[in-house]
């Protein structure tokens, strides 16, 4: 079965396609590209749009903007082939790219994302001891590893929720439009000034 | 059959999806309102609309091919509105227009929402021909044009502060009315007198327009009275706030006529559908009711007369918020 998946939830918007397990190719790049990316996977893997039998989209938490274009692109893509997707959460995926880590996404205004939590203060978590990873560990690398955590170079791979493991941690197919984003923390009520 | 357009909107707080034909006809027209959601706040919430987008982006669309009595296969170019508006909004039609059109091997059409307002009036079944005056006042744009050809227009005046019909919801808000305002006063001004009060519209240079002293004008008549009073004095101070706004926007399209030469002239927007505005311009051509606010078929429409990109040169396109000079 052939899976395009990817997650726009964070800064670096990954992209994968899959035949089944064997990954096909992975891309990296921003939200606002991302098809690009998927464009270009197909054509090295010689594939059509109509070739993607199922989607994986990662739901964040992120930055909510760019969350959306992920999940908008997901149900434009299912309504335009007919396909069935999975929602994966961001965190989930940068967990399972690092085992035994703790996944830390950067909630802006001096807040992460770490799993079961919403959005706290870097200041408040208990990670010593503990390996921390994503764009939230790295952001608050100082933070962090003053408190006792251990976090890998900046380049290290483990920091991207790379879209490949997402894939990977689908069970099952749904319907595209009944997965939810993950935005973790309440809208601004602030009213728009034109 | 002839070539079909879908076109999808998604700038401020309507999510819509359209089909229209290339001569105009529109085969449908679904417009989903998130008014009622952002009742509550006196106006639109960026991020409260935006995560209302995605939920309702793909239903409406497949909404719109249904009502069309269409599948995708017959659709032959996907419109979508690329600015001006929320950008957060902007980007979920955006993406999932992007989506489809990548998915099936279409060209896309970026459209600009104010070029979309104006391609109302190009739609079956008596679409009007350039040159003409066009007025378009929306909650977010209020501008004089000169238009002498379907694929754009020239700008002779805009407003400097407010919006023509954020002036009526900051004036609904002030009065203690609902969201959005311009319905509210419209009805509330019917039973009021619009020379009870003598609100005063600026003066400004050349074509151009602005509100903001007219809002504040309001606002002190209103300060000086009782709940009681105000109550009793609502509809007059709605009716005569209404008459300054409509003869600000009626006096500049005057004004903008003389300067073209185009006799004939338009009103678009969502102000449009204002009634006194209507009755104080009897020979001008207005946007049909239902495609004064924002909508689709407007943007499908603008579609027609505007470039296409053929797949896969719109896969890196982004949104713009504010309207281009």
């Amino acid at each position: 079965m052939l899976v395009l998946a990817f997650d726009t939830a964070t800064d670096v918007a990954t992209s994968a396609l899959l035949e089944d397990a064997e990954v096909l190719g992975e891309r990296a790049s921003v939200a606002k590209t991302l098809l690009e990316d998927v464009d270009a996977l197909l054509r090295q893997a010689s594939a059509r749009p109509a070739d993607i039998e199922a989607l994986v989209v990662g739901t964040g938490p992120g930055s909510f903007t760019s969350t959306r274009i992920g999940l908008a692109v997901a149900r434009g893509l299912a309504l335009a082939l007919d396909v069935a997707g999975a929602g994966v959460s961001t965190l989930d995926a940068l967990a399972a790219g690092a085992e035994g880590a703790l996944p830390v996404i950067d909630a802006r205004r001096r807040e992460v994302f770490v799993p079961g939590a919403g959005a706290v203060a870097p200041e408040d978590l208990d990670v010593a001891g503990r390996l921390c990873v994503g764009d939230g560990a790295l952001r608050y690398r100082d933070v962090l590893e003053a408190k006792g955590a251990a976090i890998p170079p900046d380049d290290d791979i483990r920091h991207l929720p790379r879209a490949s493991l997402h894939a990977r941690l689908v069970t099952a197919y749904g319907r595209v439009d009944e997965i939810e984003p993950i935005y973790a923390r309440a809208p601004d009520a602030r009213r728009w000034r034109g | 059959m002839s070539t079909l357009i879908l076109g999808i909107e998604t700038s401020c707080d309507e999510t819509a999806a359209a089909v229209v034909e290339a001569d105009g006809v529109v085969q449908s027209s679904v417009v989903s309102s998130q008014a009622d959601l952002h009742a509550r706040y006196g106006g639109v919430v960026p991020e409260i609309a935006s995560r209302r987008h995605l939920e309702l982006v793909a239903p409406v669309v497949r909404a719109a091919l249904e009502d069309a009595g269409v599948a995708l296969d017959d659709v032959d170019r996907v419109g979508v509105t690329q600015g001006p508006g929320l950008v957060g909004a902007l980007l979920v039609g955006l993406s999932a227009a992007k989506a489809i059109a990548w998915a099936r091997g279409l060209p896309l059409v970026p459209v600009d929402h104010l070029r979309g307002h104006v391609a109302t009036l190009y739609l079956a079944p008596d679409p009007l021909d350039p040159p003409f005056t066009c007025l378009l006042a929306s909650g977010g744009h209020t501008l004089l044009l000169s238009v002498r050809e379907r694929e754009g227009y020239e700008v002779l005046g805009s407003t400097l502060d407010d919006a023509a019909g954020e002036a009526f919801d900051k004036g609904a808000r002030l009065l203690g009315l609902g969201y959005p305002g311009g319905a509210e006063i419209d009805r509330l001004a019917r039973d009021g007198d619009p020379e009870a009060y003598s609100f005063p519209v600026a003066r400004v240079a050349g074509l151009d327009l602005s509100f903001s002293g007219l809002k504040t004008a309001l606002l002190h008549a209103v300060r000086g009275l009782t709940e009681t009073d105000l109550a009793a004095r609502r509809a007059d101070l709605a009716a005569s706030y209404q008459r300054a706004i409509v003869r600000a926007l009626a006096g500049r399209l005057r004004a903008a006529v003389e300067r073209t030469g185009h006799e004939t002239v338009a009103v678009v927007g969502g102000v449009a559908a204002n009634s006194e505005l209507r009755a104080a311009l009897p020979d001008a051509r207005f946007a049909p009711l239902e495609l004064c606010t924002d909508n689709a078929a407007m943007i499908a429409s603008a579609a027609r007369f505007a470039r296409a990109v053929e797949p896969p040169g719109y896969l890196a396109l982004d949104a713009y918020p504010s309207a281009p000079l």
